[in-house]
């Protein structure tokens, strides 16, 4: 049991460190490595930035800062980070000394060279990201001159060749778009404008820089330039309103969405162009556009001023071009550097900060030479710290020793159950309704059989349990790949937790299927049937079938087509499940003696497992006992009708000592005697206990001691009186009170010695109204579970009826109508047989194995918390959380991992 | 019979502001915070509470502005969340709210235009709970007319607007004038919405927003003494609801020549007896926000309410206030008047 611990918690003691400052950090690391120990906060009072080591978590909380933005860019730039490389750095704790060995941590030296290389980094960088976020921004607004440029030519082009129709403008020649190739202007330069006119040039010197045009005759100003889609609405409102309706406007839209060089956001743009008089009203249409938030570019409705500013804008562009990438890769360059060595930093320091928060729970010595550390261990594996310690303290060459002392405490030790990867999810189960009390029976055990077995009858078909055995069976074997997975979906993630789970889940409905003679509802005809079926008969005549022999294992399959084997079933289904719920929550029961017997609480046993016991079993123990017996007896044979049982157990209460339909002889009277024990319980459970510990609690008294803790707050607060007399908790004995027999050996085996004692808060006294009221509702909600409890299993019946129905339907519903004979179909029945097989898999897979398995397990899972755990489970324990750097890293990394998601 | 079937639209936002009204700081935490001798001892002690690692990608120096709009940008980002969960009437009730806002900051853009600030400036100090899309604009125009015929109109405040356009020029007094006549209109506005609220939300909202009114009208009277305003011009101002609405009240308020005159006058209502009161080197202002955090405090003992919405929100303010405070008083060093902070909860 020493090494093992998972049916109960291990031995926990309470250890302080004595390290000598120095050397604290690579103790503090071995410790982290070797993940044993839940130190305790030592400085409780003492706020968070008064503490000793306060400064060195924040220079490493800035560098991580640092990574963090470092990180942000590499993203940005998609440059691809190394991550396996450095994933033996999450190494699991170990115990093994030369492993210790290896797991030097960084000096401290080592440890400021790194942070002053990424304070570097992160300068560099930033630097190079702001000025390439800049020259973006450049080029986007370039991008979006052209853009203008090209967009109001359209619109200009379109306005001219409309007055040339009109014939009234002779100032500018025809142009239209598709005379020139745009794209080609916009790449290569052509110096010749040849559809320029020396009238036009002219205009162009007059008007470059009013931009004013004809347009029908009036001589109109215009801006011209982007803004966001969605305010062009807000645009053209206020500027109708302050000019009046002066204006001429108009919009293309840029079917490309522009990119926000400073936030990445992609926001739709539209080119406007707005007509108005004046220099006055253009000017307060500029401000309204700025204050808008708009662009304005220079345009010009003259051809030859186009081009120049198009050749402009290319050529400034192909300038910011090159540049921008010459930028680009110099970033890179040295964000590929980071991206290679930014993993293992993000470890390091992440440890590094784990290890000085820890060393914040520390106390200083009076003479600051030592930090005094205290916590949990378990108690096994206290000589390897022990020796871990040692090496490091002779690695360092201290003079000082380590100190490592076993304290002797009435704290409550976490509990700590070492499990594995097979047991750990079963455990998981039980953890996520409650921490079991220190050393109590761990309720985790047992469900590794019992959890899958009451799946498995509520899911009992062999085909289906075989498809969850197979996808489970993949889980288990792929665990590895699996596990090295980043960013696991959190269904997927909570199957591969569970993946033993269900891969017991399977086997153990492949059994039950086999038992209930169902594969995908079919049944199976593996042995010869006990009924024979008449033979010579007409169709449509019913047949009664003659039983020949026993069917040696299961279900006969002869049930399967006959009329009455719902009825069959039914009946048959709900007795088991009585059993199965009578057997688990007896079972469950008898670990409540375990434990009182483990705390050797002899008031527990006598005032709530006896009374306890007598009353489960006197009524529902003898309704299994007669449920078998019934099973047992041919009452065919005998000519009788079999008595019901329901009715028997009712009548039992009512009208005590009548039977009407007789089961065996002297019924009446056995009923009675069962009856009388079930009633004498109720008082015996109620009272005996409340008496018992308040008479424990007046003799303590008597003796002279003051303010024994009787009650509940003793269990948890320690049972030690605050005198000096050792120990006094063979009146603490209230429910196996947790600490008693811990105090006990410890104050056994250190009797004179000096014993901390220090209550988080102080123990209440006795108080018999308190544990009267307590009693009364155990015993009132220990009479009335066992009845509601009982009847809870029968959703076992009905489950599993559900599902055998359910399978039944689909498969007729589906598959079954495809067997038909070849000269009604034809070939198409092979077609028929292909989809409607696709059809009936499926929505097997789904319906029957996904989402009835959730329900069935669902429904395993209450019976155990509320049913069984009920009937022993106290559950007030607390999680040991031991100092890991394994759990804080890989923790680390599944939050990291579901923020991405 | 109202708490009936509140859950069905509102159980989840009352639940949502319950648990931010748990996550303000308790009088212990800013026992804790007023220890801090560094604006990072500052931060690591917030780290602790609800704000969690909000300074964490914060690089360089910290600074009471910075852990300032930080807080804000929580606030915001609070009141947006909830917002966007709101149906009626609710969504209504947090657009009234928002005008608030508004109306401050279209007084901002106004009196930052008239002294030729900076556009982007200007933005930046503006509310975010108080933005509209046209609120740039404000900064075109420069009479009141045509800022409220190009702009003002189509934002929900126009209705508010039609008492002050006689205003012909804008200066600082001018501005203040329309603010606060804004807001006159405002909180009669926002008290008779309030008032079709399903109780109790109407009863505890109205009760705020009389207090909010009193508060105006108490600083228009003592802002407004010693200057050429004449007691009809004030009494444009003042909001006809409150417990300092009634017609005597007002017009012995107005007529007040000085501030002993006006003492008197409020303090003839029990509650606000010691607005007034210099002692414990409290100003008006600190009297003001401690009444209106008792007023909070109480709000949340109602259950199946709108008023929760407003009453969190005032609260969260005045924690910003607090921590901002407490900050100026570290990176100044001033650690004897640190205590001068309202904690409510």
């Amino acid at each position: 049991m020493s090494d093992e611990s998972i049916f109960r918690s291990a031995d926990m003691i309470l250890v302080q460190f004595y390290i000598a400052s120095e050397i604290s950090r690579d103790c503090v690391s071995v410790l982290g490595e070797i993940g044993d120990v839940q130190f305790r906060d030592m400085n409780k009072n003492v706020n968070s930035f008064q503490r000793s080591f306060v400064k060195e978590t924040r220079k490493f909380d800035d560098t991580e800062r640092q990574l963090r933005y470092l990180e942000s860019v590499i993203a940005k730039q998609q440059v691809p980070i190394t991550t396996t490389s450095y994933d033996d750095m999450i190494r699991s704790s170990t115990r093994d000394l030369e492993g210790l060995a290896n797991r030097n941590p960084p000096t401290t030296s080592q440890m400021d060279a790194m942070v002053e290389v990424t304070g570097k980094y992160e300068v560099n960088v930033r630097q190079m990201a702001d000025t390439y976020d800049d020259l973006l921004s450049r080029q986007s607004d370039l991008l979006e001159h052209r853009t203008v440029l090209q967009g109001t030519r359209t619109f200009f082009d379109a306005r001219l060749s409309l007055e040339v129709q009109h014939g009234n403008s002779g100032m500018n020649h025809i142009r239209l778009s598709s005379d020139v190739d745009e794209e080609s202007i916009m790449i290569e330069e052509s110096s010749d404008q040849p559809l320029m006119s020396q009238d036009a040039e002219s205009m162009n010197n007059d008007n470059a820089n009013n931009s004013e045009m004809n347009i029908l005759g009036s001589n109109m100003s215009f801006i011209s330039g982007t803004i966001d889609t969605d305010r062009f609405i807000t645009l053209e409102k206020i500027l109708w309103r302050s000019l009046r309706g002066n204006l001429y406007m108009n919009k293309v839209p840029i079917d490309e969405p522009i990119t926000d060089p400073k936030t990445g956001e992609e926001h739709y743009r539209c080119i406007f162009v707005i007509f108005t008089h004046g220099v006055r009203l253009i000017g307060r249409c500029r401000k309204i556009v700025e204050s808008l938030e708009g662009k304005l570019f220079e345009v010009s409705p003259d051809y030859s001023v186009y081009r120049r500013q198009l050749s402009e804008v290319n050529d400034k562009l192909m300038d910011l071009n090159s540049v921008l990438e010459h930028t680009r890769e110099r970033l890179v360059l040295e964000l590929k550097e980071i991206a290679l060595e930014i993993e293992r930093w993000k470890i390091q320091i992440t440890k590094e900060k784990a290890v000085y928060s820890t060393m914040n729970l520390f106390d200083y010595d009076p003479t600051r030479r030592c930090l005094i550390a205290e916590g949990w261990l378990p108690k096994d594996d206290l000589s390897a710290v022990k020796s871990a310690l040692r090496d490091v303290t002779e690695r360092c060459g201290t003079d000082i020793n380590t100190v490592v002392n076993v304290i002797p405490t009435n704290r409550t030790p976490p509990t700590f159950f070492r499990t594995n990867k097979f047991t750990s999810a079963f455990q998981s189960i039980v953890d996520a309704y409650g921490i079991a009390s220190y050393q109590e029976v761990n309720p985790g055990l047992p469900a590794i059989v019992t959890f899958p077995f009451m799946f498995a009858i509520m899911f009992g078909d062999l085909g289906h349990g075989f498809l969850l055995f197979l996808a489970a069976l993949t889980l288990v074997l792929k665990e590895k790949s699996i596990a090295r997975m980043k960013n696991r979906e959190e269904i997927f993630d909570m199957a591969y937790t569970g993946r033993y789970i269900l891969l017991m889940m399977g086997l153990f409905s492949m059994y039950t299927g086999f038992m209930y003679n169902d594969l995908f509802s079919r049944s199976m005809t593996i042995f010869k049937s006990g009924w024979k079926w008449p033979s010579g008969f007409k169709e449509g005549e019913s047949i009664t079938a003659t039983q020949s022999g026993v069917y040696p294992i299961g279900i006969d399959y002869a049930w399967h087509a006959a009329e009455n084997s719902l009825l069959f079933a039914n009946s048959y289904k709900m007795k088991l499940s009585i059993l199965m719920g009578f057997i688990h929550m007896s079972y469950s029961l008898q670990f409540s003696l375990v434990n009182s017997w483990f705390f050797k609480s002899r008031i527990d046993i006598i005032g709530t497992y006896i009374p306890g016991f007598l009353f489960l079993h006197s009524i529902f123990g003898y309704l299994c006992v007669t449920i078998i017996y019934k099973w047992s007896v041919d009452w065919i044979g005998k000519d009788k009708v079999a008595p019901s049982l329901l009715n028997m157990l009712i009548n039992m209460f009512l009208s005590p000592g009548h039977v009407d339909e007789p089961l065996y002889a002297g019924q009446g009277i056995v009923q009675v005697i069962l009856l009388s024990i079930a009633l004498v319980c109720v008082p015996w459970m109620l009272l005996y206990k409340p008496l018992a510990l308040k008479r424990q609690n007046d003799v303590a008294i008597r003796l002279g001691y003051i303010n024994v803790q009787g009650g509940a707050a003793a269990a948890a607060a320690g049972t030690l009186d605050s005198g000096n007399s050792g120990s006094i908790s063979q009146v603490g004995g209230d429910d196996y009170s947790l600490l008693s027999t811990a105090t006990d050996n410890l104050s056994a085996a250190t009797m004179t010695s000096f014993i901390i004692e220090d209550y988080d808060e102080l123990p209440e006294p006795f108080n018999f109204g308190d544990v009267m009221v307590n009693q009364v509702i155990f015993t009132i909600e220990f009479c009335l579970n066992s009845v509601s409890h009982t009847a809870s299993y029968l959703r076992l019946w009905a489950l599993s009826l559900a599902h055998n129905q359910l399978s039944a339907v689909l498969w007729s519903m589906t598959l079954q109508n495809s067997f038909t004979s070849f000269s009604k179909r034809g070939v198409l029945g092979c077609f028929v047989v292909f989809f409607l097989f696709g059809m009936w898999f499926v929505l097997t897979v789904a319906v029957l194995v996904c989402m009835e398995g959730t329900s069935a397990m669902l429904h395993s899972l209450r019976l155990h918390w509320v049913e069984a755990m009920s009937k022993h489970f106290k559950g007030e324990g607390y999680q040991y959380e031991p100092f890991s750097f394994h759990d804080i890293l890989t923790i680390k990394q599944d939050e990291v991992n579901g923020n991405i998601q | 019979m109202e708490g009936l079937f509140f859950n069905i639209n509102d159980g989840f936002i009352e639940a949502v502001v319950r648990g931010y009204k748990n996550g303000l700081l308790s009088s212990s935490q800013y026992v804790n915070l007023t220890q801090c001798d560094t604006l990072e001892d500052l931060k690591l002690q917030l780290s602790a509470t609800d704000y969690g690692n909000f300074l964490s990608n914060v690089s360089g120096v910290l600074s009471t502005s910075i852990i300032e709009s930080k807080l804000n940008d929580n606030l915001v980002s609070q009141f947006r969340y909830l917002k966007a969960q709101a149906s009626e009437p609710l969504s209504t009730l947090m657009d009234y709210i928002s005008y608030g806002y508004m109306i401050d900051n279209v007084a901002l853009m106004i009196t930052g235009t008239v002294h030729e600030r900076d556009r982007s400036e200007m933005l930046e100090r503006c509310h975010p709970l108080g933005w509209f899309d046209t609120l740039p604009t404000l900064s075109v125009a420069t009479d009141l007319e045509s800022l409220y015929e190009t702009v003002l109109v189509d934002t929900p405040l126009a209705p508010y607007f039609h008492d002050c356009l006689s205003v012909d020029d804008l200066d600082d007094m001018n501005i203040e004038i329309i603010r606060n006549t804004l807001f006159k209109a405002y909180l009669e506005d926002f008290s008779d919405f309030a008032k079709t609220l399903s109780s109790p939300s109407d009863e505890v909202m109205c009760r705020f927003l009389a207090f909010e009114a009193d508060k105006r009208s108490i600083n228009i009277c003592v802002n407004s003494l010693n200057t050429e305003l004449t007691p009809e011009d004030k009494l444009k101002m003042m909001p006809g609801l409150g417990r300092l609405s009634n017609p005597a009240f007002q017009h012995q308020m107005v007529h007040s020549d000085d501030l002993e005159q006006l003492k008197i006058v409020v303090n003839s209502v029990g509650e606000y007896k010691n607005f007034f009161d210099e002692s414990n080197d409290k100003s008006m202002e600190d009297h003001f926000y401690e009444y209106e955090m008792t007023l909070c405090k109480n709000a949340f003992t109602q259950q199946f309410t709108y008023s929760t919405i407003w009453a969190f929100l005032r609260s969260k303010e005045q924690e910003i206030r607090n921590i901002a405070w407490i900050s100026e008083c570290i990176s100044q060093n001033q650690k004897d008047r640190i205590n001068n902070y309202i904690a409510a909860y």
